[in-house]
């Protein structure tokens, strides 16, 4: 039957080419978005649980991503924070970027070193995992621990000096990967990191101050509930629970899967209807072997399944070699980034399996009317076709 | 046994139109089993309609068909499929084997519509295209065939399986004498030997003179219907090309 059908293909080689062309460009777009997104993914996932471990108290009209690094806090609003029921820990913190001189785009989470208040224990630090030597401490200045991706980039170890943005820092600690925004992020005390952020930002008038307060609750305490006392009981705060956080997040990633849903979409739409135009040719072409077939005795189901399987082997045909050459794309250019410790792409069993399966449901969807088509032939008029 | 009855047959083309065509126009006949009957008659007499109607690739107008004792005005098309798998050997002028499937395969094709599992389908088929002398041509495809290779195959496909009644249509139209001769010679043989009704549409006087019945068409009724020759048939000096 397979047989049959590949010869069937095989008869007009260059339509046939041609039509599983057209479901290869789309299933190749869709295959390298797919890489795309499956990295966002687990970006997101790791951002998430990183997000969520902490209520962020960020000044009003900055949010979760942006505009962190013009607005900030009087540290007189750490202490307000405090001391708002329900709140175990409130550490101010301090980011700066690492790029020099904006450093152009990068995909991902920027480079940051950040500034903590380590007095307060390092509560928010707990929740990375250490992976080599120890994580910072109440009283540690002038020493740094890194995300695992800064610490390959800077080719950094523990007991080696690191300069960030000029200042010379000592490597305590390197986290174990989480596949998310801190394994970019260095960390240090607040007050190492206050001068490096001062002389980054000259214009400044404020010399205390602190662009995020991250907040631990009490154990027990319902962290919406924390969140929205402290919204109440201290001014100009903007306050990201971890339930907001986790949409902020979401939505973020919703917009990519949209966009990724559009490019599948016009894949559909090209890919099916090139198929569908191809079937509709081949069914008419073959008007008499179909009356021939039906004289000698097939059934219409056997007609509608020959054609539904050659339309399916066409959108099969097309998503394989689309994906497989996403593959390729994908490794090159992941290879090419290789060097700056940056992968773009992701490479996940829904980004291997998802677009041939996508393009074979594909061609067997675009294949029903056609094959309706052939099956509802009357032989007798079939027959008399030439 | 009765192996075709037909009764008042009208079959009429745009009908309530300006351009009526009573192809068909009240046909009553009964052909036993066993029967080689040649029909008969100038183009456009309703000989091939007259096939379709009794194989059921076409529906009739009004009247009556009965096949191996069913009536088919009352099968579905599911049925009508299912009779003509099983009991109708089919035989066309041209265009009759799939260009993408060898001799062999060609052949074989009515066993698998009839779930025959491989092993035997391809014993049957091959058992088959021996009769018909092709053994040696069973991988080549229709394109590479001759014109009477090409409806030799035909006709191995039309009786590998079997079948209670072969209807043929201008099965010899495109061969020479000698082919023509093999063919009829093939299917007399089996009409004896396995007591199959063969029912065939042909111009060519010599398939009409070695059958057993002549059935002459005029406007789509029986014109004239009498015993033929039914000459004895000898290819032996008529060797094919």
């Amino acid at each position: 039957m397979i047989k049959y059908i590949l010869r069937n293909m095989w008869r007009r080689k260059a339509r046939t080419f041609l039509t599983v062309f057209g479901i290869v460009v789309g299933i190749f777009a869709l295959t390298v978005l797919g890489g795309l997104s499956a990295r966002l993914t687990q970006q997101v996932q790791g951002a998430r649980s990183w997000f969520t471990s902490s209520i962020s108290v960020v000044p009003s009209g900055s949010g979760l991503f942006g505009g962190g690094e013009n607005q900030f806090f009087d540290l007189k609003k750490v202490e307000e924070v405090k001391n708002v029921p329900g709140v175990e820990k409130a550490s101010a913190g301090l980011g700066v970027t690492l790029a020099e001189q904006g450093g152009g785009f990068s995909f991902g989470a920027p480079d940051l070193l950040i500034g903590l208040d380590l007095s307060e224990g390092s509560g928010l630090l707990e929740q990375l995992a250490i992976g080599e030597g120890r994580p910072l401490q109440p009283g540690d200045r002038g020493k740094v621990t890194l995300g695992s991706v800064l610490a390959e980039k800077r080719d950094a170890r523990v007991g080696d000096t690191v300069k960030l943005r000029g200042e010379p820092f000592e490597v305590v600690g390197i986290y174990r990967p989480t596949l998310s925004a801190p394994d970019t992020f260095a960390f240090a005390a607040y007050e190492d990191v206050l001068p490096v952020f001062l002389e980054a930002n000259p214009f400044l008038q404020k010399k205390a101050i602190s662009s995020v307060v991250y907040v631990i609750w009490e154990p027990g305490a319902d962290p919406e509930a924390v969140a929205a006392r402290i919204k109440d009981e201290v001014e100009d705060v903007n306050v990201i629970s971890p339930r907001r956080a986790e949409q902020q997040i979401s939505q973020f990633s919703l917009i990519f899967n949209a966009i990724l849903l559009g490019i599948a979409l016009i894949a559909l739409l090209v890919g099916g209807l090139s198929v569908i135009n191809t079937m509709i040719m081949s069914v008419s072409e073959r008007t008499r072997e179909i009356g021939l077939k039906r004289a000698i005795g097939a059934e219409t189901r056997t007609i509608l399944s020959e054609y539904l399987l050659e339309s399916a082997t066409i959108g099969l045909l097309g998503g394989l070699v689309g994906m497989l050459l996403g593959l390729v794309v994908i490794w090159l250019l992941n290879s090419a980034t290789a060097s700056q410790n940056v992968s773009v792409f992701a490479i996940t069993v829904t980004v291997v399996v998802g677009p041939v399966i996508f393009a074979t449901v594909l061609g067997t969807v675009a294949g029903i009317f056609p094959a309706l088509r052939a099956a509802r032939l009357r032989p007798v008029e079939s027959l008399k076709e030439d | 046994m009765s192996s075709i009855t037909l009764e008042d047959l009208h079959k009429v083309y745009g009908e309530g139109g300006g351009e009526e065509v009573r192809a068909v126009d009240g046909i009553d006949l009964s052909v036993d089993r066993g029967e080689f009957v040649a029909i008969i008659g100038p183009s456009g007499s309703g000989k091939s309609t007259l096939l379709n109607l009794i194989g059921g690739l076409d529906v009739p107008t009004s009247g009556r068909v009965e096949v191996d004792g069913m009536d088919t005005g009352g099968l579905s098309d599911r049925e009508l499929t299912r009779l003509r798998r099983e009991k109708i050997g089919f035989v066309f002028q041209e265009f009759n084997l799939l260009p993408v499937l060898n001799a062999l395969e060609n052949v074989q094709l009515p066993l698998r519509y009839l779930k025959v599992n491989p092993k035997e389908r391809r014993e049957r088929a091959m058992e088959a295209l021996e009769k018909v002398d092709l053994v040696n041509r069973a991988g080549n495809r229709p394109s590479q065939l001759s014109g009477g290779e090409r409806q030799r195959v035909a006709i191995a496909r039309a009786l590998v399986t079997t079948p209670a009644l072969v209807l043929a249509d201008e099965p010899t139209g495109e061969l020479d004498t000698a082919n023509t001769c093999r063919i009829i010679e093939y299917m007399r043989v089996l009409n004896r030997e396995l007591e199959q009704t063969f029912a065939i549409v042909t111009h060519d006087p010599m398939v009409a003179r070695y059958a057993g019945r002549v059935i002459t068409l005029r406007d789509g009724r029986v014109a004239s219907d009498e015993p033929g020759e039914d000459a004895p048939l000898t290819c032996d000096d008529l060797k094919p090309v």
